[in-house]
């Protein structure tokens, strides 16, 4: 099992350390022991939250220690790498042990002697049980290899040397999903579009900030939601259109749990509302009020000079006792001077104003659903499903099956008698095994019985 | 339908109590196996009926339109872990015939049908987000898992409390050993088979099939735990007792993360977006 090294020299002591099972031992139990900490704080937020809930040390500590984003804290990720250098040193310095157990000769293992775990004694001479031995030890085991020993009679049959096997089975699919992780993270992306019922993008905003093109078009032809007569959500549901080079490629329809892919990436339904697209205003300025129409991110020039446009609306916004109602902002542009931004609110409610000789006051506001897509590209998604499919095999293979050897001995006992002795190992469940040896002597002595 | 399977699942809770006091008092009372063999039939019986409720509250949910199995709520997956438990036992008992077990691993099931039987029993319609096979297959794997984990931690606790003086090379107790241990394996394979269907079904709703939110990472928390107890056996002295209290640390573990992350950790994430 060990390699040619001399045992001591540094190499070889660091090669036993990464291939020690208290190493994993150890490396499990601190993988937990640190996601207990991730659940326990607050995950991702602002610096300010920490502060207000641990104070300054408190909050510089766990910014230190990167614990606001501990799953993907270098240390962390470093548990992670050495619990796969862990697994591949100890199955590197396994593997060729195995492989010589389960290449074992038949003819080799004959000859060795156990000790006898179940023993008989019948009438008649070794010759007399062997067909009848070697049967019952075929059907309760394998293919039998038979031997002699002076007098005596072996046999000796085994099954399931493959399931030793079964571990490294498991062993790999941990390293393929940690792949397929880490092929996600580094050629995938993940982020958003909010896209208004009728129009069209061509790109999305990623997680961190950035925005990327998506390389075709996405059209939103219509957004609705059912309900279920109890006021229950029922259905959400995205009408899609793809959209190559002006060409209408491809239809799909997005729900929950029913997403859409083109070209390798997925859009997910994740949220819905009401964006407001035109907002219709008194525009006020010294003491004269004129109607206008603004668009959203659109200029729109107004008489008497300057220019007014839409930044954002919410329909309805609830300021405790002080305003419920739409909200809006307004960006101007004077005629002369720095653009600045107005908030407006519904026409002749009652709200302190800022002063100034300009405002805005809301008449109506026209909105159109809107759907919340989620967008992903993850090339190791695959790598994943593969890796997770390869443990649960490689657990049924590695606890349920085992590498049992059974041999028996029959050697002349005297008067006319044979005493048979059966003898067994396996690689687990020890349990079974006896099981398996009881219910073989039992067979051996109602054969004898029936044959007499 | 749904008022038949309701009186049904409080008779089966009932069956369960009395069951345990007879494994109990079977086990305590050496001349009475009688009381044993007692709580034996009623166990069967009323895993019998438990049955019967659940797919009379699945047919009752088709009735009443709302159209899904019986796995979709706190209530509902505590019926049904109970039923778990309960057929995870009764399978143990048919193979070892060890009834003392029933006195540790019968409670649980009764404890998992009185706590649902605290809750609101109303069947109701699935939010989108629910509705996947994936999810299904998720909660059967994950509950038969936490039943797997359940019935170990029960005999753990047997092993622990009958260990006292007696010599660990005693037949009984490596069957309890062994015991401890397959159910662990058991718990194991479903609970990792629950983690990937779960991840499957966030996959396809939610775009992510990992995403670490406090539920999905105390179910890895609990995998680690036992993934770390069955390489313990590979270590110099860690069997027997040592074992057993590492399963009871590991049920403490899915405990949680059944029901204690929504309880104590709802303030700091929500897990259904
Ligand atoms: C998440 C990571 C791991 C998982 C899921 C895993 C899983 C397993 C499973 C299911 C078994 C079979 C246990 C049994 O038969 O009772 C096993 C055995 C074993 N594991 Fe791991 N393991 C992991 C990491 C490691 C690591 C890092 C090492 C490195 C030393 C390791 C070393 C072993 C050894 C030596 C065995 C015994 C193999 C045998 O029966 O010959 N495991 N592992």
């Amino acid at each position: 099992m060990k390699q040619t090294e001399k045992p001591g020299a540094p190499g070889q002591r660091f090669w036993d350390f990464f291939a020690s099972v208290k190493l994993s031992f150890v490396l499990l139990l601190s993988l937990a022991l640190a996601s207990v900490l991730g659940t326990l704080l607050p995950q991702k937020e602002h610096v300010s939250v920490y502060v207000q809930q641990f104070g300054e040390t408190g909050a510089r500590l766990i910014l230190g220690l990167r614990l606001d984003d501990m799953y993907h804290a270098p240390w962390f990720l470093l548990l992670l790498a050495l619990l796969a250098a862990n697994l591949v040193i100890c199955s590197l310095n396994r593997l060729p042990l195995t492989l010589k157990l389960m290449a074992k000769e038949p003819a080799e293992e004959l000859k060795r002697s156990r000790p006898a775990q179940e023993s008989l004694t019948l009438a008649g001479t070794p010759d007399d049980h062997l067909e009848r031995a070697a049967a019952a030890l075929r059907q309760a085991v394998g293919p039998v290899t038979r031997g002699e020993d002076g007098p005596a009679r072996v046999l000796y049959a085994e099954k399931g040397a493959w399931s030793r096997l079964g571990v490294y089975l498991v062993h790999l699919s941990v390293l393929v999903i940690m792949a397929g992780a880490i092929v996600g993270n580094i050629w995938g992306f993940a982020g958003f579009i909010n896209l208004n019922q009728g129009s069209t993008t061509d790109h999305l905003d990623l997680d961190n900030g950035a925005q990327i093109p998506l390389g075709f078009g996405l059209r939103l032809d219509k957004f609705t939601v059912e309900f279920h007569p109890d006021g229950m959500p029922k259905e959400y549901r995205s009408d899609l259109t793809f959209i190559e080079n002006g060409q209408e490629v491809q239809k799909a329809v997005l729900m929950v749990n029913h997403p859409a892919e083109r070209h390798g990436i997925d859009f997910y339904q994740a949220s819905y509302g009401q964006s407001v697209t035109k907002l219709s205003a008194n525009f006020i300025r010294d003491g004269q009020t004129q109607t206008v129409a603004l668009a959203h991110g659109q200029w729109t020039d107004l008489a008497g000079g300057g220019k007014a446009l839409l930044i954002e609306a919410r329909p309805e916004v609830n300021m405790g006792g002080m305003y419920k109602g739409p909200v809006a902002r307004v960006g101007y542009q004077p005629p002369q001077g720095e653009p600045v931004a107005l908030t407006a609110f519904q026409a002749g409610a009652k709200v302190p104003m800022r002063g100034g000789p300009v405002s805005v006051e809301i008449l109506e506001l026209e909105s159109t659903p809107y759907s919340g897509i989620q967008v992903k590209y993850d090339p190791g998604v695959w790598l994943i499903w593969v890796g997770c499919t390869l443990m649960v095999a490689g657990f049924v293979v590695a606890f349920y099956f085992a590498h049992r050897k059974v041999w028996l001995r029959l050697t002349p006992a005297g008067k006319g008698r044979c005493r048979i002795e059966i003898a067994g190992s396996t690689n687990k469940n020890r349990l079974g095994l006896t099981r398996l040896l009881e219910r073989l002597s039992a067979r051996l002595a109602a054969g004898a019985a029936q044959g007499e | 339908m749904e008022a038949l399977s309701n009186n049904l699942l409080v008779a089966v809770t009932f069956a369960y109590l009395l069951a345990s006091v007879g494994y109990l008092a079977g086990w305590i009372i050496k001349k009475a196996p009688v009381l044993g063999l007692a709580a034996s039939v009623l166990s069967w019986s009323a895993l019998a009926a438990h049955t019967a409720a659940i797919i009379l509250r699945w047919l009752a949910s088709y009735e009443i339109g709302a159209d899904h199995a019986p796995f979709s709520n706190l209530f509902e997956s505590l019926v049904f872990f109970g039923w778990t438990l309960a057929l995870i036992y009764l399978i143990i008992e048919l193979r070892t015939k060890l009834r003392p077990i029933g006195a540790f691993a019968m409670p649980l099931a009764f404890f998992a049908m009185l706590y649902a039987l605290k809750l609101d029993p109303a069947i109701k319609p699935l939010l989108p987000a629910l509705k996947s096979n994936w999810l299904i297959a998720h909660v059967i794997t994950c509950f038969l898992g936490y039943a797997g984990f359940g019935v170990s931690a029960a005999l753990s606790l047997m092993y622990l409390v009958t260990g006292k003086g007696q010599s660990p090379e005693d037949r009984r107790f490596l069957v309890l050993d062994e015991l401890i241990y397959q159910n662990v394996v058991v718990g194991f394979i479903l609970l990792t088979a629950g983690i990937v269907t779960g991840s499957i079904w966030a996959n396809s709703a939610w775009g992510t099939y990992w995403s670490w939110d406090p539920k999905e990472t105390w179910s890895l928390i609990t995998w680690l735990v036992y993934a770390a107890l069955l390489h313990s056996r590979y270590m110099r002295g860690w069997q027997g007792a040592r074992v057993a209290v590492f399963s009871l640390v590991g049920f403490v573990c899915v405990l949680f993360t059944y029901f204690g992350v929504n309880l104590l950790l709802s303030g700091l994430h929500s897990y259904a977006r």
